[in-house]
């Protein structure tokens, strides 16, 4: 985004315009940890001086700051990617049945075809599962219109809402009309006990509530212009949502449409009055059959994509063959792949790691990029924090393996400060890397408590890792720049041969670093 | 206005600046006044893998990526993603391949190379003059708004020679 933005428009992507939206509706606090595509949310955000916007430790600590900040009166956002959801999952359940004061939306980007992600989750289900209302915009216009929506229907509804957009939504740029920012008059925080505290007899009062609101919230899935019907050619009716919908309009643009904008609850009379005016009816959709399996259970008949086409993502040449029901073709892609740095310390470190025939339990982040041949020398990538787990799991059943972890500085700090702990408190031993380049390199550089900045750049509590390291429990913490490669070789082969649970912490600034 | 959509595609690797030129192309449609849609991927585009992206604009565009086959203007700036990108122009579309080279000689500095390819694009589509200057205004810092105002207008000269 450009210095432009006193102007009446702009040309924003999905995740910018969502931040101007949420600001022009009067939001406060904003909270995340980054994960591509949802990281330019808070950027954006944390761009506007009156708000209090934060990179926090992980997505649950976000989640629950920005919920408690919506409890107290103000209006608060959480944003994240869909793997992000599944560590604020905890938080977000029980959220649904304390509702909020002033409104409060979770945003989160999932991302079909995995384009920075280790799966492709569809989080639509969680909607189910959690019982809270979701909001879907296709568009980077719907996604400043949507949010504003979203803020009136957690107030109105007494609920959090999520609001999911895909990779194709958050990173799409459009020209979008800048409006005023209006604040809504602040409620008054008050301890509520039963609403607010769930312990069981209360948390069975709320969950009473919770279904009498589904009820309510799916009146108005029936009402909201969010799901509209464009009446078009009677032969052919698509049931759809997101950028499925753009990429349909493109290949029938005189078909007749339900597209639908708030996914959950569903509108089963909008559906079912949809599906009387077509001939034939289509639900087209990415990743997972959610409005397929739902539409089937109102007992209507429709033609859905083929299950091969349940991976990866939609495009707009793929959907003839969506339409038609056929096989997804497999095409091996040829993109260049991505690989690390020429300048990059984690070169040096897995050098070594490889020169010493390791097996490495990974992590998330630029160094996963080390399982590229001709390295191939990171063994795992499952989820944030688990290379310090997986080194302690892998002990067990092969104790007579040469077995490390590795963590960066920024994960090791979301999740990987538990997993030591929990080594040292069970007797594990072994070394785990802290690859340390001070900055959350793989989403673009942004500060972490380790960087000692804010998400404004702003000096705060610097988080002093090998002090940190020591508390936890580790034996031995020692700090060394991997690219001193004699002294680094003779640190690691010391190390590794001791009956110790060891901590590496290989520091080496990332090239890329924002000055 | 006409119910033509233009459909553009950039390509490359990571570093290149294309989704820069793709950002100046976008802005200055917008500008001219039409409804635009730019997709693209980053993320990884730091790392040196495949970057693309691409710019739909017209009165009312839905799709943001461009469909294989409806490119009316490919712009790559490297060889090997032509070749893995060229099945994305349509059968008369405007290739700018052939400008690659002499483009690269006629730059001094090798990061001139997105705003010149910009420069020679514009040649090629219906947005006059005064909104790319004002595209190259909203996407660049203040201090390198003339050197590439000048850069882009060594290029519109190729386009349209």
């Amino acid at each position: 985004m450009s210095k432009n933005s006193l102007s009446k428009k702009a040309l924003l992507s999905g995740d910018e315009a969502l931040a101007f939206g949420a600001y022009e509706a009067g939001l406060k606090v904003a909270c995340a940890y980054p994960g591509t595509p949802s990281t330019e949310i808070l950027e954006t955000l944390a761009t506007f001086p009156d708000l209090d916007v934060q990179w926090s430790v992980n997505e649950k600590v976000a989640y629950e700051v920005a919920l408690g900040a919506a409890i107290s009166g103000v209006r608060s956002l959480f944003a994240c990617k869909h793997v992000g959801l599944n560590v604020a999952l905890d938080p977000l359940m029980t959220s649904s049945y304390t509702g909020i004061l002033a409104g409060f939306v979770a945003v989160v980007c999932d991302d079909p075809g995995m384009h920075s992600s280790q799966n492709e989750e569809d989080t639509r289900w969680i909607s189910i599962f959690s019982k809270l209302p979701m909001l879907e915009p296709a568009s980077p216009r719907e996604a400043k219109e949507f949010i504003k929506q979203a803020f009136e229907i957690s107030e109105k509804f007494d609920t959090p809402v999520i609001l999911r957009m895909t990779t194709r939504v958050a990173h799409t740029k459009e020209d979008i009309i800048l409006g005023q920012r209006v604040v809504p008059p602040q409620p008054p925080f008050e301890r509520n006990i039963p609403k607010y505290v769930m312990v069981p007899g209360n948390a069975y009062g709320r969950h009473i509530f919770v279904e009498e609101r589904l009820k309510k919230l799916k009146s108005l899935s029936e009402k909201t212009k969010m799901n509209r019907i464009e009446a078009g050619d009677k032969k052919i009716g698509f049931i759809t949502s997101g950028v499925s919908y753009q990429y349909l309009k493109e290949n029938y643009p005189d078909a007749s449409y339900l597209k639908l904008g708030m996914t959950y609850p569903f509108c089963d009379d909008k559906i079912l009055a949809f599906a009387k005016t077509v001939k034939k009816l289509y639900v087209i959709e990415e990743l997972d059959p959610f409005l397929e399996e739902h539409v089937k259970s109102l007992g209507l008949k429709c033609q859905a994509k083929d299950p091969s086409f349940k991976i990866g993502e939609l495009l707009p040449e793929l959907i003839p063959a969506v339409v038609k029901g056929e096989i997804k073709k497999e095409i091996k892609s040829v993109k260049r792949k991505p690989r690390l740095c020429p300048e990059c310390p984690h070169w040096a470190t897995f050098a070594t790691l490889k020169k010493l025939d390791f097996y490495v339990a990974g992590d998330i982040g630029c160094y996963t990029l080390a399982c590229l041949p001709p390295t191939s020398a990171l063994h795992s990538c499952l989820c944030m924090g688990a290379g310090v787990t997986f080194n302690e799991g892998w002990r067990k059943g092969a104790p007579d393996k040469k077995i490390v972890g590795v963590v960066g500085d920024s994960t090791f700090v979301h999740s990987g400060i538990t997993g030591l702990i929990n080594a040292a408190y069970n007797k594990a031993k072994g070394v785990i890397f802290i690859l340390d380049n001070s900055t959350t390199a793989m989403t673009g550089g942004q500060q972490n408590p380790a960087t000692g900045l804010t998400i404004r750049n702003e000096p705060t509590k610097k988080l002093i890792l090998e002090d940190l390291c020591k508390a936890c429990g580790a034996d031995n913490v020692d700090v060394i720049d991997p690219k001193n490669r004699a002294e680094f070789d003779a640190l690691v082969e010391k190390r590794v041969n001791e009956n110790a649970l060891s901590v590496i912490i290989s520091r080496h600034p990332c090239k890329l670093i924002r000055q | 206005m006409e119910n033509k959509i233009y459909n553009i595609t950039f390509g490359g690797t990571g570093g290149q600046g294309i989704l820069k030129a793709a950002e100046i192309c976008g802005w200055a449609a917008m500008y001219a006044g039409f409804h635009i849609k730019k997709s693209e991927v980053h993320g990884m585009a730091q790392r040196g893998g495949s970057v693309e992206s691409h710019v739909r604009f017209g009165k009312q565009v839905f799709s943001p990526i461009v469909q294989q086959g409806w490119a009316d203007v490919l712009v790559c700036f490297h060889p090997e993603e032509h070749e893995r990108l060229k099945t994305f122009l349509k059968p008369d579309g405007k290739d700018l391949i052939e400008y690659l080279d002499k483009a690269q000689k006629a730059i001094e500095n090798p990061r001139h190379l997105n705003v010149f390819l910009v420069g020679v694009l514009s040649a090629f589509l219906p947005i006059k003059p005064d909104f790319w200057q004002q595209a190259i205004e909203a996407t660049f810092k203040k201090k390198y708004v003339d050197e590439n105002k000048g850069v882009f207008l060594k290029g519109r000269e190729m386009g349209q020679s």
